[in-house]
């Protein structure tokens, strides 16, 4: 294909990264006025019900950071098995229409651990998943497409205002998605209009030993580079290169000033073995953003690796195709 | 001697039939401009909140959509936590479930919106209709009827738990669960929390729990009597009788003369209730397929069914008894010789103030001081600039009476609200 392939840059951060600082809000917005414009997308990872450092709701930080930026896509994370997908969906959609379509869903597994901790703190309920892996990654494969399928349950055209019929809306266009899974059902439609991106970016983490199924199903995979990343890549893609998700190197950077030198040499082996891209996980941000920012950015796209951020929605610079709705009926 | 201060709430215009779409300035329901123009609008005309209500399952009606209304909606604490980022002294208080959330998730989330609003957040705490709402969530049609409230109350109880901070538990019917929260204690201490229920039990819920009551008692009896029902309860909480704000819902129409603003309310009941919005409001009082009727002619002369399931489907259950309401709709229809329209224009309007600004800022003010209400929750009929006007002519004159903020007084909507009872946060366990 004729499109221009960008390796893409992105950093990774946790709703919890403002650590010991009490000033949260002033954290996030200093946060945000850097990163905006230095990386095609920021990821925010959910620390739902770890002990007391459970951090923000990821999603709503999410939300908050929108109309704080102009250009930097968000994916925010949300833990499948533990929520309600009827509430992450309309949630994502409404992040997609605040930041003008620059929203993703990160669709976060929890470790053992974790998932016990996220257990015992909703309770064990008729409908969410017994806390063993081969359940929780049956409801989160379930609950993304769900959380899919309620973004297509209205058609872009759905809204008519037409006086003449007295209808504000065309109930053709809205559709029941009717999804039964072993654990629940969810009948649809949204309460909210389809969003300005159709489908928002779903992103997840992956190693090989994690269930494939789920990475196979979302647009955006996170992969560590330590691994056999050459060996990831063709497995996600196994329908040939070009198909498949987008498959991104997860760099973690030191928090005592990273080399420049070393994370180059990084970000080209992640290109060479045929990842997209890479995200720069920030453990640290308060201590590491201005290194990160002043050094590290500029030292990259010296490199010319990596360009600046594009601008338009989130899936088209991602180099993702815009999708038909599914239900639609076909033109 | 200083005024009661009136209390005010700008509802976003949402999904129901007071919603006018059809105007020329109605503008979108959902892009983040029609909320950002909405907040700063009521923001500058020094509201106490912004108010969403909630429905989480598009309205049916024998059983197809609901078209004729306006329909969609951004997520409730999703927008609102937008809208925080955006404003500065406004509050924003959502309506949200007990019944289909849960209380860790929904507690850590009204806290990271007091966070990030700084200390603005508001809950407006509800239950919703099981079988219905239920088919769009995991847990389905899991909550017999009669313990909804119950399990509302357990619910707050078990969010303030989680608010202060530190090590949560709560083991009861309805909630078995443990947790350790880091956000706390909020920047307010707790959410302000609103109820609207309007049964018995929901005015005790009210009277123990919330800080504000959302009622639909608009007139001036009718909003008198409810006021003193409901603040003579709260000493039994040991609670003072400013520790509950009541604010009725209501609307307001405006013009350059009283004539003016009766002839817009004429035309604006009339784009509210459109021919087959009238068939469809006595639907749900019949209960049957009434397509066939006039909506210009008389009301049916067949009663009600009763016996079959409700036709209408996500709307708040208005009429208990069908026979009674449909053999006092047709003695009033007799009486003043209306059409079924007619009738519904009538029958379903909530208080609405009518008349110049200053005609408006006058009623409001007396309503306030007669202790028929707090203040109230406006909802305007247009989106987004339905506050514009409000906003530039009855605000000023409501604040040369002496009657409302010249500009806010505290950073926090709990503080704004001048709520005598804050939530002292309990210091956290080590």
């Amino acid at each position: 294909m004729t499109q221009k392939s960008t390796f893409l840059l992105g950093f990774g951060l946790h709703a919890g990264a403002h650590g010991d600082d009490p000033d949260w809000r002033g954290f996030w917005s200093g946060l945000v006025d850097q990163l905006d414009g230095a990386a095609e997308f920021l990821t925010l990872e959910d620390r739902f019900a770890d002990p007391g450092q459970d951090g923000l709701d990821a999603i709503l930080l999410a939300n908050w950071l929108a109309p704080r930026s102009r250009n930097i896509g968000i994916i925010a994370g949300a833990p499948l098995n533990f929520v309600e997908p009827f509430h992450v969906s309309t949630a994502i959609a409404t992040l997609d229409y605040v930041s003008e379509g620059r929203a993703g869903l990160l669709a976060q597994r929890l470790d053992q651990q974790q998932s016990v901790e996220a257990g015992r703190a909703i309770g064990a309920l008729n409908g969410f998943p017994a806390v063993d892996q081969p359940s929780l990654d049956r409801d989160a494969l379930a609950a993304v497409d769900v959380v899919r399928r309620l973004w297509d349950s209205w058609e872009d055209d759905a809204i008519i205002r037409d006086v003449a019929s007295q209808r504000y809306v065309d109930g053709e266009k809205l559709h029941y998605i009717d999804f039964l899974s072993a654990d629940f059902r969810v009948l649809g439609p949204s309460i909210t209009p389809r969003p300005p991106q159709g489908q928002p970016v779903v992103a997840v983490s992956w190693a090989v030993e994690a269930d494939l199924a789920l990475a196979r199903a979302a647009d955006v995979v996170f992969v560590p580079v330590e691994g056999d990343l050459a060996g990831m890549v063709a497995t996600l893609q196994s329908n040939g290169p070009g198909t498949g998700p987008k498959v991104i190197a997860d760099l973690h950077i030191r928090p005592n000033r990273a080399d420049a030198t070393e994370l180059v040499a990084a970000v080209r082996t992640s290109a060479a073995q045929g990842a997209h891209g890479v995200r720069l996980i920030l453990p640290a941000p308060h201590r590491q953003i201005a290194h990160v920012i002043d050094t590290l950015v500029p030292f990259l796209r010296a490199d010319v690796l990596i360009g600046p951020p594009l601008g338009g929605n989130l899936r088209s610079r991602l180099g993702l195709p815009a999708v038909r709705n599914r239900y639609a009926a076909a033109a | 001697m200083s005024k009661k201060q009136i209390i005010l709430g700008a509802q976003f215009p949402g999904v129901n039939n007071f919603t006018v779409w059809s105007d020329p300035a109605a503008g979108s329901q959902i892009e983040f401009s029609s909320f950002r123009h909405f907040a700063e609008t009521v923001e500058r005309g020094k509201f106490d909140f912004v108010f969403l209500a909630e429905g989480l399952r598009v309205r049916e009606q024998k059983g197809r959509f609901h078209e004729l209304d306006v329909v969609g909606r951004p997520n409730t604490l999703a927008i609102l936590t937008a809208l925080a980022s955006i404003t500065q002294h406004v509050g924003l208080i959502g309506t949200l479930t007990t019944t289909f959330n849960e209380p860790y998730p929904l507690a850590r989330q009204l806290a990271t919106l007091d966070i990030l609003s700084g200390g603005r957040a508001g809950w407006n705490v509800v239950t919703s209709p099981g079988a219905f709402t239920g088919a769009n969530f995991r847990r389905g049609d899991y909550l017999p009827f009669r313990e909804r409230y119950e399990r509302a109350r357990d619910f707050l109880e078990t969010a303030r738990s989680i608010w202060r901070g530190g090590d949560f538990y709560a083991s009861s019917s309805h909630f078995d669960i443990a947790g350790r929260a880091g956000s706390g204690p909020l920047p307010q201490g707790a959410p302000v929390i609103a109820q609207a229920g309007d049964s018995d039990d929901g005015r005790e819920l009210a009277a123990g729990h919330a800080d504000l009551i959302y009622s639909r008692h608009g007139s001036l009896e009718e909003g008198q009597t409810f006021y003193a029902d409901v603040k003579q309860r709260l000493a039994k909480y040991g609670r003072s009788r400013d520790a509950l704000k009541i604010l009725p819902g209501a609307n307001f129409i405006l013009g350059e003369t009283l004539e003016d603003a009766l002839e817009k309310q004429k035309a604006v009941r009339l784009q509210q209730v459109s021919p087959k919005n009238a068939i469809v409001f006595l639907e749900q009082v019949w209960n049957r397929d009434l397509t066939a009727y006039d909506p210009d002619g008389p009301l049916p002369k067949v009663d009600p069914d009763v016996a079959v399931e409700q036709l209408a489907q996500g709307r708040a259950a208005r009429y208990d008894n069908r026979l009674e309401t449909a053999r006092a709709w047709r003695e009033l229809a007799e009486r003043e010789k209306l059409s079924i329209r007619e009738l519904i224009i009538k029958v379903t309007g909530r208080k609405q103030f009518v008349g110049t600004p200053a005609q408006v800022a006058e009623e409001i003010d007396c309503y306030v001081q007669a202790d028929a209400a707090d203040g109230f929750v406006f909802a305007p009929h247009l989106t987004p600039g339905g506050f514009d006007e409000f906003v530039d002519k009855v605000i000023p004159i409501l604040q040369e009476r002496k009657a409302f903020r010249q500009d806010y007084a505290t950073s926090t909507l709990r503080g704004n609200l001048a709520l005598s009872e804050a939530w002292q946060p309990v210091a956290k366990a080590v």
